[in-house]
């Protein structure tokens, strides 16, 4: 198989004007006649639902949680990039372009990347008219903050709920399709199986997730926006309901899954303080731009933050990175912190965090500036911890936040299933190795609003696909397949609860495929994943029926595709030899500790074929070929 | 610490509810109550019993996803909390609590403590967003929105739809909910042009739904996690009967 | 058509409720001038009387008031029951949230305040407007109806006193949470000064009430007479 990544020819800045151009247009009298599937609601999900009804065709949208608005995106804090230059500080789209190519340490698609850069500033348009209440300055115009090591402030938010309220707005605009009868949601519904019929993906199998009814659903192309799969980790700042089984159930009906090693640790979290944790809470990222990461000189130092003075604290980022100090980028910081964790010199209870603190700050810039700029961080971190961080330091601990890869996409978003669209998280292609704060927002919003339109249209226009209903062959085969899976979780009646495995899992892949990864690691941890899949297999415990509401069946079925999905996971991190972004080798490293890439033999994608669970995938290689930036060693000393 | 759970128990939406006492043993100050929900439901699950039914998924205090009756309160006796944000810390060892769904016609029970609630998601539909398609929006700037306007639509917009409003109400009604909308969009130029139509479209639809109206005790707003004042309700009423004279 | 169906909408309820509440509030305020003309003696009493009874806008203005009486009963009632259908299955435990509430002993008992008032208005028209007709001479050398004496010759009897004390109490509850309340319903509750006007609700309940219960028992105990 050969990967064609249909990035159109001629110079980078204009490539997705020709591309538009090129592209086949759909007759908006034939709109009607074709039915789109978007699985998801999360800002990629939503976005497109309502575009793509705007348009005139007729949507199908789902959704696992009870409203399309509760997606995970709901969840983002920070605030979302564009390329405005509202602040006249140099930003521009080629600016935005290059710091997500480097950002992602050299490992995304040119094309793609300037493509997201050039929509972005359409976003915030687009949001703004649908009345998003981005914060504003005096004079009525809009705020920007710096954010995530960005040396220019161009990232717009709305307090520290970006995530709900572009979700919101972009719910808002597909209620209006809802209510105009150009989009049909189905809330409460998880998909559990791609539908091909003749090579192309047609339809999807769902259950239904409070009578436990399978249901079959046809249509013209089908749009996976599932999100990432964080939560293959248990613990992770991901939304609980998060999983891989949309996306992994379409790769093992044959699309490819790039880049499984590219995942996203978040520096500034609050650290696990049990057993029985379910998940991680992030801390905005903006919390560093103020706070001063330290831990004790000496290991083993139990005093309390207060009793150790100055001199023996050691501010670790600001001693090694002295240009970017505390604002160094994501896989950088959270690195650091493993390291001097492992040192022993780690703090709390577990030794498992170090202090965030914002003593200097409110020296210098009084109680009043840093309540107002962190007020509701702080009081987020008071409730889940029960500590006052106004005068004892934060405790942070890096956790897992974000999956780069995802399903392989071609520039117009489709993977190697015909038919088969893959928007925001869910797709592997734009933040190369490591995300930058605040583009993951833009990239679903991107990919919803401003691309799947075109490149949806283009399909369609010029795909003939057969006139089929749901009593087809390829529904009945899925359904079936579908169905004995969930019989077959039932029949074990184990005593194990999928929780349990999953944590299990989690540990496992915190451990040896965490934040550095090593080659003996590594295999021991694809030496037992299999253990403990055959485990779940012979002993989850699973009460209950499959036709009601059953969250532990749900729970179950994921775990299981994660149990499947870890694997893939592993190989991929072992294959890659090289560190770059969040994937970091140990065997791979600079003389000063940091990311070794090795573009000499990693300069490429990683896509992997199914060939069966237990049985090593195909890997397929698509070069990324840098035309406008050259890839350097990146450096925040 | 132990804590002492009557929980309701209703296997389907049709199906007769009852009380069922369980104990949560070796509960950790640090446990949200979600979490210490969790080990109840390991508990029964190994013993080949179905888990309790509540629902959650952010668990940050953002999704509104979470939501039932701690002991006669939404959300718990916390102000400004979730569930799923709410600590053990909070509690004492030997305390018992009673958790019940929200109770409300427009929130049928789907199972043990999980509702219905896509009545919001149709109230939204009324008219619940601004008409305009994606593509040809002016330039952001184009809009100038005074800080204190965007500051006070942000107060509204932050609604998690969470229903613990409707579920406090003596009237179980949904007006803090549908009023937050209304007032979000309200304040903002771009809203202007529905203004009329959006309330009064809304306040039908709530009231299709079978929520009840507004007493003005402000329950809902004790209750509400994110706050949303009864400055909405206000709002929405005055924008009510302007948008009957003017139509 | 579209605006009378909107207004039986729960919102456009609530507003009638309001307006028409706030109207009875002001009709409240006029008869506890008129009470409290007692103080002053029976001739400016019974003047003021006088002076309502024959005014020729009396039978209109006494048309308007019983409608307005009746809607915000009529209303009142449909929509307390309308309210009770929204729950039809009750929690088993239920707790008063504390903190931003404005929820009192008046608020939740709205309905049954008013429909007590509505019992004490009816036994309050038979009793005076509809009651034993006495007349004097009054300034102008006129024939009037001496109100004044009836109502010492009423509030003789201990358990008129009683009832109508209790009464004014009931009525103050009402008013407790009306008051404030129906700035809410008609919107025009200020944003900043919300805390002040929910005060001044509870504080013009209190004394309303007060000033209308004083006199039953003042005359009870002979201080006017
Ligand atoms: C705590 C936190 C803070 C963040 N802050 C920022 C930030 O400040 N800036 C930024 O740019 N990014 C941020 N991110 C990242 C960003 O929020 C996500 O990457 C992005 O929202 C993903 O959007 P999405 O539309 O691709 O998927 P999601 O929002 O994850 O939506 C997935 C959708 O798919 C549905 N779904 C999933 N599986 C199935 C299935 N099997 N069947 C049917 N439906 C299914 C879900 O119901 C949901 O609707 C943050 C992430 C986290 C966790
Ligand atoms: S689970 Fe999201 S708000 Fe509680």
């Amino acid at each position: 198989m050969t990967l064609d990544s249909k990035v159109p020819s001629g110079p980078l800045a204009e490539k997705w004007d020709s591309h538009k151009f090129a592209s086949k247009l759909v007759n908006p009298a034939n709109r009607r006649k074709h039915t789109v599937i978007i699985v998801g609601t999360g800002l990629a999900g939503a976005s497109a639902a309502s575009s793509l009804g705007e348009l005139g065709y007729n949507v199908l949208s789902f959704c696992i949680q009870d409203s399309p608005r509760r997606a995970h995106s709901i969840a983002a804090q920070g605030g979302i990039n564009a390329a405005k230059n509202y602040q006249n500080d140099g930003d521009s789209i080629y600016r935005l372009f290059y710091d997500t190519i480097k950002g992602g340490d050299y490992r995304a698609r040119e094309a793609n990347v300037y493509r997201l850069a050039q929509v972005s500033v359409n976003i915030i348009d687009q949001c703004v008219a649908q009345g998003v209440p981005f914060a504003r300055e005096y004079g009525g115009q809009l705020d920007n903050r710096s954010f995530g090591g960005a040396q220019v402030s161009r990232t717009f938010y709305a307090r520290g709920q970006t995530g709900q309220q572009l979700l919101l707005g972009a719910y808002q605009s597909m209620q209006r399709q809802v209510a105009r009868g150009q989009v049909k949601q189905f809330p409460n519904r998880e998909m559990l199986d791609l539908v091909l019929i003749n090579g192309q993906a047609r339809g999807i199998i769902v259950r239904n997730l409070v009578t436990g009814q399978l249901e079959r659903y046809v249509a013209d192309a089908v749009c996976l926006a599932t999100g990432g799969y964080g939560t293959a980790y248990y613990l992770s700042t991901n939304a609980v309901g998060s999983n891989v089984t949309a996306s992994w159930r379409a790769h093992k009906r044959g699309a490819l899954f790039a880049n499984p090693c590219f995942t996203q640790i978040h520096p500034t979290c609050i650290p696990v303080s049990g057993e029985d944790q379910s998940k991680l809470t992030l801390m905005s990222e903006s919390l560093r731009n103020d706070g001063r990461v330290w831990v004790p000189k000496n290991t083993g130092d139990k005093r309390r933050a207060a009793d150790i003075p100055e001199s023996e604290r050691d501010y670790y980022l600001e001693r090694k990175y002295p240009s970017f100090g505390n604002l160094v980028p994501r896989d950088v910081a959270s690195r650091n912190a493993k390291q001097v964790c492992d040192e022993g010199r780690g703090v709390g209870e577990t030794g498992l965090a170090v202090y965030l603190d914002f003593k200097d700050a409110i020296q210098r810039l009084g109680h009043d500036v840093v309540a107002a700029r962190y007020g509701n961080l702080f009081e987020m971190y008071e409730k889940i911890t029960g500590e006052d961080p106004y005068t004892v330091p934060m405790r942070m601990y890096p956790a897992i936040h974000y999956a780069m890869g995802g399903l392989w996409v071609d520039y117009n978003l489709m993977s190697n299933v015909p038919g088969l669209h893959v928007l925001g998280e869910a797709n592997f292609s734009d933040h190369g190795a490591n995300r930058l704060g605040a583009s993951a927002l833009m990239q679903g919003l991107a990919d919803g609003y401003f691309v799947i339109p075109y490149t949806l249209a283009h399909y369609i226009a010029g795909t003939k696909v057969e006139k089929v209903t749901t009593d087809h062959d390829a529904f009945k085969e899925a359904e079936n397949s579908v169905q004995d899976r969930i019989n077959k979780v039932l029949a074990v009646k184990g005593t194990k609860t999928p929780r349990e495995l999953h944590r299990q899992l989690g540990r496992l892949l915190w451990d040896d495929v965490g934040m550095a990864r090593n080659e003996a690691g590594l295999k021991k941890a694809l030496a037992t994943i299999p253990k403990l899949r055959e485990e779940f297999w012979q002993n989850v415990a699973v009460p209950g029926d499959a036709n009601n509401l059953n969250k532990n069946l749900e729970y179950a079925g994921r775990v299981a595709d994660y149990l499947e999905f870890a694997e893939l996971l592993a190989l991929d991190a072992l294959t890659r030899t090289e560190s770059c972004g969040g994937h970091f080798r140990e065997e791979s490293q600079t003389p000063e500790g940091e990311a070794q890439r090795d573009d000499a033999h990693f300069s490429h994608v990683s896509a992997w074929e199914f060939q069966g669970v237990g049985k090593t995938p195909t890997l397929h290689k698509e070069p990324l070929v840098f035309e406008e930036v050259h890839p350097s060693q990146r450096s925040y000393k | 610490m132990k804590i002492h759970l009557k929980v309701w128990r209703q296997a389907g939406p049709t199906a007769h509810g009852q009380f069922v006492n369980y104990t949560a043993e070796n509960v950790s100050p640090h446990m949200s109550f979600l979490e210490m929900l969790d080990v109840v439901n390991e508990g029964l699950i190994r013993k080949g019993q179905e888990a309790i039914a509540f629902d959650s998924d952010c668990r940050e205090g953002i999704c509104g996803t979470c939501g039932f009756m701690v002991s006669g309160i939404p959300h718990g006796p916390e102000p400004h909390t979730t569930v799923c944000q709410l600590h053990m810390r909070k509690f004492k060892d030997g305390d018992a609590l009673t958790l019940e769904p929200w109770r409300s016609k427009g929130f049928p029970v789907l199972r043990d403590l999980i509702v219905d609630r896509s009545a919001f998601d149709r109230i939204i539909q009324a008219g619940g967003y601004t008409s305009v398609n994606t593509g040809g929006a002016q330039d952001a700037n184009a809009i100038l929105i005074g800080r204190d306007t965007a500051e006070a639509a942000m107060d509204s917009a932050a609604c998690i739809g969470c229903g613990a409003c409707v579920a406090a109400c003596k009237n179980a009604s949904a007006a803090l909910f549908t009023s937050a909308k209304i007032t979000h969009l309200s304040l903002l130029p771009q809203g202007q042009v529905e203004r009329g139509t959006r309330v009064l479209n809304m306040v039908e639809r709530m009231d299709m739904e079978g929520f009840g109206s507004c007493s003005n005790e402000g329950e809902c707003e004790a209750v509400c996690p994110k706050g949303i004042s009864l400055r909405n309700i206000a709002t929405m009423n005055r924008e009510y009967w302007k948008a009957i004279l003017s139509s | 058509m579209r605006a009378l169906r909107m207004l039986s909408s729960s919102v456009g309820t609530k507003v009638i409720l309001a307006f028409t509440g706030l109207s009875l509030f002001g009709f409240l305020l006029v008869h506890l001038y008129g009470n409290l003309l007692a103080f002053l003696g029976p001739a400016t009493y019974n003047e003021h009387a006088h002076a309502l009874i024959s005014n020729p806008l009396i039978i209109p203005a006494e048309i308007g008031l019983l409608a307005l009486f009746l809607i915000h009963v009529f209303k009142a009632t449909a929509n307390y029951l309308n309210n009770r259908g929204a729950r039809p299955d009750g929690y088993r435990m239920k707790k008063w949230a504390g903190g931003a509430s404005r929820k009192s002993v008046g608020s939740s008992t709205m309905i049954w305040t008013g429909l007590a008032t509505l019992l004490f208005v009816a036994v309050h028209l038979k009793t005076f407007k509809y009651g034993a007709v006495y007349t004097s001479v009054g300034a102008g050398g006129t024939e009037e109806r001496d109100l004044y004496r009836l109502f010492v010759e009423v509030f003789q009897q201990p358990v008129w006193v009683i009832s109508y004390v209790v009464s004014m109490i009931l009525v103050g509850l009402h008013l407790r949470h009306g008051i404030s309340s129906s700035m809410q319903s008609l919107g025009i509750m200020p944003d900043t000064r919300t805390a002040l006007v929910l005060r001044t609700g509870l504080v013009l309940a209190v004394v309303i009430a007060g000033l209308f219960a004083i006199l039953p028992v003042v005359v009870f105990f002979g201080l006017v007479r």
